[in-house]
Order: structure tokens, then sequence, then C-alpha cells
């Protein structure tokens, strides 16, 4: 009788073990799975941005994100990289907001869940609008995936006996209001102010540029959006009592997770496109 | 929901943890975007790059030992999750060499 229960005992263990009952790593199943597509994902992106720094390793002039992102709503001042900053921090702070939910949850305080994931969601949604006034302000300055209006000028000069193109500067173009061609506006200067000399030959930036900065902020935009949608999912099953009657928060730590990697990911795009 | 004593240290400890770790990633961030506005020409983009790197570093590790509280999981899952980002370290490397030989071939070829 002793070894029946025991058998019986052994077999219902390994069933519970093969529906994912087993704890290897003393995290749950949805946890691990979790982390293990954040790593996935975390190569994907890895994909992308070594594209773009071999590529800009292949090129010999390349747009100075000190020249390109100085651009803020509501004032014309020239505040460079003041506007991703403001883009920074919304996305730390909403990622704080969530750590916060999470650790209302483990203590099953339901209206703090609530309120801390409300904040996240709303951190979210502002960081996305931010990036869409971003992405609107460069597109009318003439960036796409075809143009770059971030350019330089060149003088020939000649160096040992040969005329070459000598790199002078950078001088952001303009777009012509007839032709939607980018041009040389009147009066531009250089992207230190200096007179650009009218035997100067100008040029477009490398349209990589473009390319690779709409696709990849592109690709982490989708990001956080599916990032919100999943948080608003969140919030949802927690105002319904959802994880109360579970007694078990651990789906709002689950989602955490991909938001706090959406927040990892930007991290690493901000180093790239802004301070590099 | 009652919580004894101890397990209300805990939560005002990790409470803490975490606005100390925003306040560290905040002033990081603004200490970058400082240094990338106020470098002196004349000390080298190569330093410069390489402290942004490094500042960038601090923000990730922030990001992933405290917000996602892998700090604090056991060391086996700690291991599984970073030893294979180590491989984007040779990835990003090899990259790179491939992108300047690219250049080079531009260079000579002309295009």
């Amino acid at each position: 009788m002793a070894a029946d229960t025991q058998f019986e005992k052994e077999t219902e263990q390994v069933q519970d073990n093969w529906s994912g009952g087993n704890e290897p790593m003393k995290a749950s199943y949805g946890k691990l799975m979790m982390w293990y597509f954040i790593l996935s994902d975390a190569f994907t992106f890895a994909a992308f941005l070594i594209t773009y720094a071999a590529l800009r390793m292949s090129s010999e002039i390349w747009p100075d994100p000190n020249a390109v992102f100085n651009s803020m709503p509501f004032t014309h001042a020239r505040l460079p990289l003041g506007f991703v900053t403001v883009m920074t921090f919304i996305l730390i702070l909403s990622s704080v907001f969530v750590v916060r939910a999470v650790q209302e949850g483990h203590r099953f305080n339901q209206k703090g869940v609530l309120l801390w994931m409300f904040l996240g969601i709303v951190g979210g949604l502002g960081f996305l609008g931010c990036q869409a006034w971003e992405w609107n302000h460069l597109i009318h300055q003439g960036l796409t995936l075809q143009s770059n209006p971030f350019g330089y000028y060149t003088t020939n000069e000649v160096v040992e006996g040969q005329t070459v193109d000598v790199f002078k500067g950078y001088v952001n173009l303009a777009v012509d209001e007839e032709t939607h061609a980018l041009v040389l506006g009147e009066d531009a200067v250089s992207t230190k102010g200096e007179a650009v000399p009218a035997e100067a030959k100008w040029h477009q930036g490398n349209w990589l540029f473009g390319c690779l900065f709409f696709f990849i902020t592109g690709f982490h935009g989708f990001h956080v959006t599916t990032g919100v949608l999943l948080n608003c999912m969140i919030w949802i099953q927690s105002a319904r009592g959802v994880y109360q009657r579970k007694r078990n928060y651990e789906m709002v730590e689950k989602v955490g997770l991909y938001w706090h990697f959406v927040d990892l990911v930007w991290v690493f795009v901000f180093l790239a496109f802004y301070l590099l | 929901m009652a919580s004894g004593h101890h397990d209300n240290e805990a939560y005002e400890k990790q409470k803490k943890a975490v606005w100390v770790a925003t306040a560290i990633m905040g002033v990081v961030t603004i200490a970058e975007v400082a240094i990338a506005l106020n470098w002196p020409e004349g000390w080298g983009r190569g330093v410069l790059n390489l402290l942004f790197i490094l500042m960038s570093a601090v923000k990730a590790i922030f990001i992933v030992g405290e917000f996602m509280h892998l700090r604090y999981e056991m060391r086996a899952m700690m291991i599984s999750i970073l030893a294979p980002c180590l491989f984007l370290i040779w990835f990003l490397i090899a990259f790179m060499m491939e992108g300047e030989s690219w250049a080079q071939l531009r260079h000579f070829w002309g295009a």
C-alpha cells in the first residue's frame, strides 16, 4: 500500500514538473521565460545597433548629434540634446513607477499597484508623444529615408600636387519650398557659426543616418507601444481584482521586466545616436 | 496584508534602494549631456566616447540589477542570462572592424 501511494506521489510530482511546476532557479516558469524572451530580444536590438556601428565606421563623415538634435517644442532656442534628456527622464521615471507597482504587488496592496501602474502608463505615453514630436520635426527639417539635411561642406585644395575636396565643417541644409529638394539656405552658417565660403561645395549628409535613425528608434518605439498596451492590460486585471483573488501579483512583475527592458534599450539607443 | 515588522523593514529598504538607483541614473544622464556639450575640442574624441560608454554601462547595471531585480536572483539564473551577452562583445568588435574595412575598400576603389 505504502509503495502505491509513494508511486502515485512521484507520478504526480513528475506530472507537475512537466507542466512547469518545477522551479530550478527559484523563479517561476513564466518569469524565467520572460527573461529568456528578453535575452533574445536583446540580441535583436544588439544586431541593429551593431549594424549601425558597422555602417557608421564605414562612413568618413557622420552628422554631429549636437547639431542634429537641438530643437525643443514651444521655443526656437537651440538647446542641443535638451529634448532627448527630457525624454530619457520620462522613460526612467516610468520604469521606476512600475518598480513601485511590483513592490506594492508583493504586499498585496491593490490600490498601490493601480496608482503606480497608472503613472507608469502615463510616462510611457508621454515618451511616445515626445518621440512623435521629434520624428515630425526631423521629417519637416528634411530627414527622410533617402535624404539627410545634416550635411557638410568642402573646398578644393591642392594636397601633394593633387586637387582634392577637403572637409571644412558641418552645415544644416534647408528644404526648398517649391522643389522639396535640399538646398544650402541663404546666409547659411556652419554648425560652429562660421560663414560658408562662396567657393565651397556643399554635400548632403550620409543618407544611412536617416534610415538607421528611423528604423532603430522606430523599432524601440514599437516596443514602447507594446509595453504600454501590456501595462494597460495589467492595470485592468488588477482593477478587476484578478490578482488579489489569486493572491499572486507575479504578472505585474513579468510585464514589469519587459517594461524595464524597453528602458534598458533606450540607454543604448541614446548612447549610439545622441552621444557618440 | 498583515506584514510583520521584518517584512516592513525589508520593504522600506527596497523602496529606498530603488529611489537611490533613480537618483544615480538621473545624475549620470545629466552628466553625460553636460560633458557632451562642454567637451573641449583638443581633448580627443576617443576619451569622450570611452566615458560615454562607461556611463551608459553604469545605467545599464542599475536597470538590470535593481529595476529588473537580477542582482537578487539565484547565481545560476544570473549567469544563464548574462553569459550569452558576452557574445555581443565580439559581435560588436568584429563588425566595427568590418566597417573599417568597408571604408578602406571604398577609399581604395574611389566609390
